[in-house]
């Protein structure tokens, strides 16, 4: 989520302390039909149905419409109240303090109460258990009920950054296997999953924003693959597709409307920086000057894309460092004189280990290693599949380089800590001291502005040492059915069906 | 049963080899160590495969295979949800095949050589050479997106409408059953030719029956014993085939299943639908067995 807005906002509220939501009415315009059912068309099976454990992308998707935290995103990507209606830091941001909306009722019936805001806050920080579920919250000392209304968030030390993870899904106490009973208080209500099939959610008539949602019931149809999702779209038993090849999206464009937003996500061609020929800066300098960026985005995403140049992607707005814009140029003269002083004067054969399951990743793999093959790199392409792919190369490290996408996050914290020396999803094994540094510095920073510089500073780093080559975020475009209207982009993986109606 | 457990091995050994960690696949690349942890201790997977297997295994000895990690749910409740899909294609290709095949054999064989037989001969090698997932595709393309004859992609789940069901299995059968089609009427070609020689066909026939009593009374059930052998294969290859349609298809059987437990290494689900394929690959050849003891009481079943 690009929540550059709310940390702004969060900043300002340091020193008077006390902020008021601001209540956005969403309350239907005229002309909206309610009831009707929605089909929606996933290619990812749903793991799990316990929010606290589900972090997998495809996952939150469907979540995102049964479960709600203290505050939810917005598709603008700011964070809006939902079961708190405000909110208080104290001076030292080592306080939390939230007012609990009172008469939220959850889908079993249950009233919502300030216990159990406590119960789901202290399970996902894993107060009990010493392993936080969601790590993000592992800051957090202890949870307690304040009165009537309130709760009280305490941390071990300041952190001004905290408000986009109290997204974190507020459950009932009294619900024993969250998994097997998805209960929360969202827009629509969990009804049935069956494997390889569909997840089902009906419409949840007790839902404390009035007007909304819209639907009588949404089902997410799994489908096994893009090309079958593909088919059903055209046979119009899917409605609503999200991420979409480009060239796909053109041949539905006489019967959908194509909706398309910044996916918030980082395309790279990753650099494994302790593998050799990789280990060497210039080497990866020289990779990100062959690689033609234009040329990549034109072939993969048809030009729907926005070149990158560092690990951030342009909708996280303030973080994001735009005069680096352009840093690296495609300059074939160039990457061949820095192999040359790198060593390698006639090239070098390296492999790229691509997961097969995303077809998206493999084609870019065959376009970075046709445009390496003019600077005279053999590039050899070899696919695996997901699992082979998470082990061998997320978690072993196993790898010389790869293309993957990496996934939307919160906060530029989140998007930023992977590069960290010791950080266990650095895959890339990126290693710079004063990187380390500056990084921790923010976290001790109350300023938001000298914040901001700090995380634009980080990006600079990563640019200069060339540490991968972070080449496009890719547009998201999704095929919405001409009957329906409503439907919003936002820049996480989510598929907000609250608004979706019928004309 | 000793087939079956080889097989249950031979599955283990293949997870032994290939990397991948299920909490992993299952948790996503964002997951942190604790909710790792926590995921593993809760599925056993902390202990090494060696003794997941073996508690597996002891498991499935007591009928028990064990809940799958992916979906949090027995293995069998899984199995027993997407069996019927498989099944009902598989029982509808068998279907097809026999009606359709004994009637084409039984009328190339009338002629042999003639214009009737090198056609369906032809036509036949023809068939035969496509396999069911370049139909399925050929299918969904032109009777589903050119013709609009069905719903590419659409699947009637049983619990919702059984006509409905039956049809949205109906073209995914008939890709099945083409190629097995092509096979069994030459099959059944040669058999009823091979009866026809026969001496018995000709006293038959000097006891003044006619042609078409001979062959319903001797050539047919006589023919039917090489036949059924060729059918019990054919319908293990069937449950081959299902498992490509089936994703063509986008149909939720034991295929999707299974391909799905293997990409995320669901130790537990792949073992207990192998064993189940297992099982019932052993079974049509149990009644296959019984059917021809059946046919022909010399066969008997000791």
């Amino acid at each position: 989520m690009s929540a550059f807005l709310v940390f702004v906002f969060v900043a300002q509220s340091l020193s008077s302390c006390t902020a008021p939501f601001r209540q956005k009415s969403r309350a239907p315009e005229g002309g909206c039909i309610y009831g009707g059912e929605v089909v929606i068309g996933i290619t990812q099976e749903p793991g799990l149905f316990d929010p606290h454990n589900a972090v997998a992308a495809g996952d939150d998707e469907i979540l995102f419409n049964i479960f709600e935290g203290l505050v939810k995103c917005t598709p603008s990507g700011e964070l809006e109240p939902a079961l708190a209606t405000g909110y208080t830091i104290s001076e030292d941001a080592m306080t939390y303090t939230f007012t609990i909306r009172s008469g939220v009722v959850f889908h079993n019936g249950e009233m919502l109460t300030p216990e159990d805001v406590v119960y789901s806050i202290a399970r996902a920080a894993g107060l009990d258990t010493d392993t936080p579920l969601i790590s993000e919250l592992s800051g957090i000392r202890a949870v307690e009920v304040i009165g009537d209304s309130e709760v009280r968030i305490l941390l071990d030390a300041p952190d001004a950054e905290l408000l986009p993870f109290l997204t974190v899904a507020i459950i009932p106490r009294s619900v024993a296997d969250i998994n097997d009973t998805p209960i929360g208080t969202g827009p629509f209500k969990f009804s049935s999953y069956r494997v390889c099939e569909s997840v089902v959610l009906l419409r949840n008539n007790e839902y404390w924003q009035t007007g909304i949602p819209y639907l009588d019931k949404v089902t997410f149809k799994i489908t096994a693959d893009m090309n079958t999702a593909f088919m059903q779209l055209r046979s119009g038993s899917i409605d609503i597709f999200p991420y979409l090849e480009p060239e796909k999206a053109d041949q539905l464009r006489s019967d959908f409307q194509i909706i398309s937003g910044e996916s918030n996500l980082i395309h790279v061609f990753a650099l494994n920086n302790r593998e050799s020929p990789f280990n060497i800066p210039k080497v990866r300098e020289a990779m990100n000057y062959a690689v033609d960026r234009t040329e990549l985005i034109r072939l993969l995403m048809n030009g729907e894309g926005t070149p990158i140049f560092s690990g951030m992607s342009p909708a996280m707005g303030a973080y994001y460092n735009e005069s680096l814009d352009g840093y690296f140029s495609y300059d074939l003269e160039k990457a061949k004189a820095l192999l040359a002083e790198a060593g390698f004067p006639e090239g070098f054969e390296a492999t790229v280990t691509v997961p097969s399951n995303y077809q998206h990743h493999v084609n870019a793999a065959t376009v970075i290693a046709d445009q390496l093959s003019r600077a005279g790199i053999t590039l050899k392409i070899e696919s695996v599949d997901w699992a082979t792919w998470l082990s061998r190369v997320y978690t072993d490290r196993d790898f010389q380089s790869t293309v993957i996408a990496l996934t939307s996050e919160f906060t530029p914290r989140d998007v930023l800590n992977r590069y960290v020396s010791d950080a266990r999803n650095n895959f890339i094994g990126y290693e710079n001291p004063e990187y380390d540094r500056v990084f921790q510095m923010i976290g001790n920073e109350p300023d938001e502005n000298i914040r901001i510089e700090q995380y634009r500073q980080l990006q600079e780093l990563l640019a200069e040492d060339s540490a991968s080559v972070f080449f496009e975020d890719p547009r998201n475009i999704v095929a919405v059915s001409n009957a329906l209207s409503g439907y919003e982009v936002y820049p996480i993986y989510v598929q907000d069906m609250s608004l979706v109606h019928y004309n | 049963m000793c087939t079956v457990f080889v097989v249950s091995l031979i599955t283990f050994a293949a997870f032994y080899v290939i990397p991948g960690d299920p909490a992993r696949v299952i948790l996503g690349p964002d997951a942190s160590e604790g909710q790792l942890d926590a995921l593993r201790a809760e599925m056993g997977l902390d202990r090494p495969l060696t003794t997941q297997y073996f508690d597996w295994i002891s498991g499935a000895m007591r009928a028990d295979l064990g809940r799958s990690l992916t979906f949090r749910q027995p293995v069998s409740r899984l199995i027993a949800q997407k069996l019927p899909v498989t099944l009902s294609i598989a029982a509808m290709s068998l279907f097809l095949t026999v009606i359709v095949s004994f009637p084409l054999g039984i009328a190339a064989s009338g002629r042999p050589g003639k214009f009737l037989d090198q056609f369906l001969s032809v036509l036949g090698h023809v068939l035969f050479a496509f396999p069911p997932f370049v139909l399925a595709l050929l299918m969904t393309l032109f009777l589903g997106l050119t013709l609009k004859l069905f719903v590419a992609g659409e699947y009637i789940s049983y619990t919702e409408s059984i006509p409905g069901f039956i049809a949205s299995l109906f073209y995914p059968s008939v890709a099945v059953a083409i190629p097995k089609i092509a096979i069994s009427q030459k099959f059944v070609r040669a058999s009823v030719i091979a009866e026809k020689e026969k001496d018995y066909v000709r006293t038959a026939k000097s006891h003044g029956l006619s042609d078409i009593q001979v062959m319903r009374r001797h050539i047919v059930p006589n023919s039917l014993v090489p036949i059924i052998t060729v059918l019990s294969i054919l319908a293990s290859e069937i449950l081959g085939g299902i498992l490509v349609v089936e994703m063509v298809f986008n149909i939720p059987g034991i295929s999707r299943l299974l391909i799905t437990s293997i990409n995320t290494r669901d130790f537990p689900l792949t073992e207990g639908i192998v064993l189940y394929l297992a099982v019932m690959t052993v079974v049509v050849y149990f009644i296959a067995d019984i059917l021809h003891s059946l046919i022909d009481p010399r066969i008997r079943l000791r």
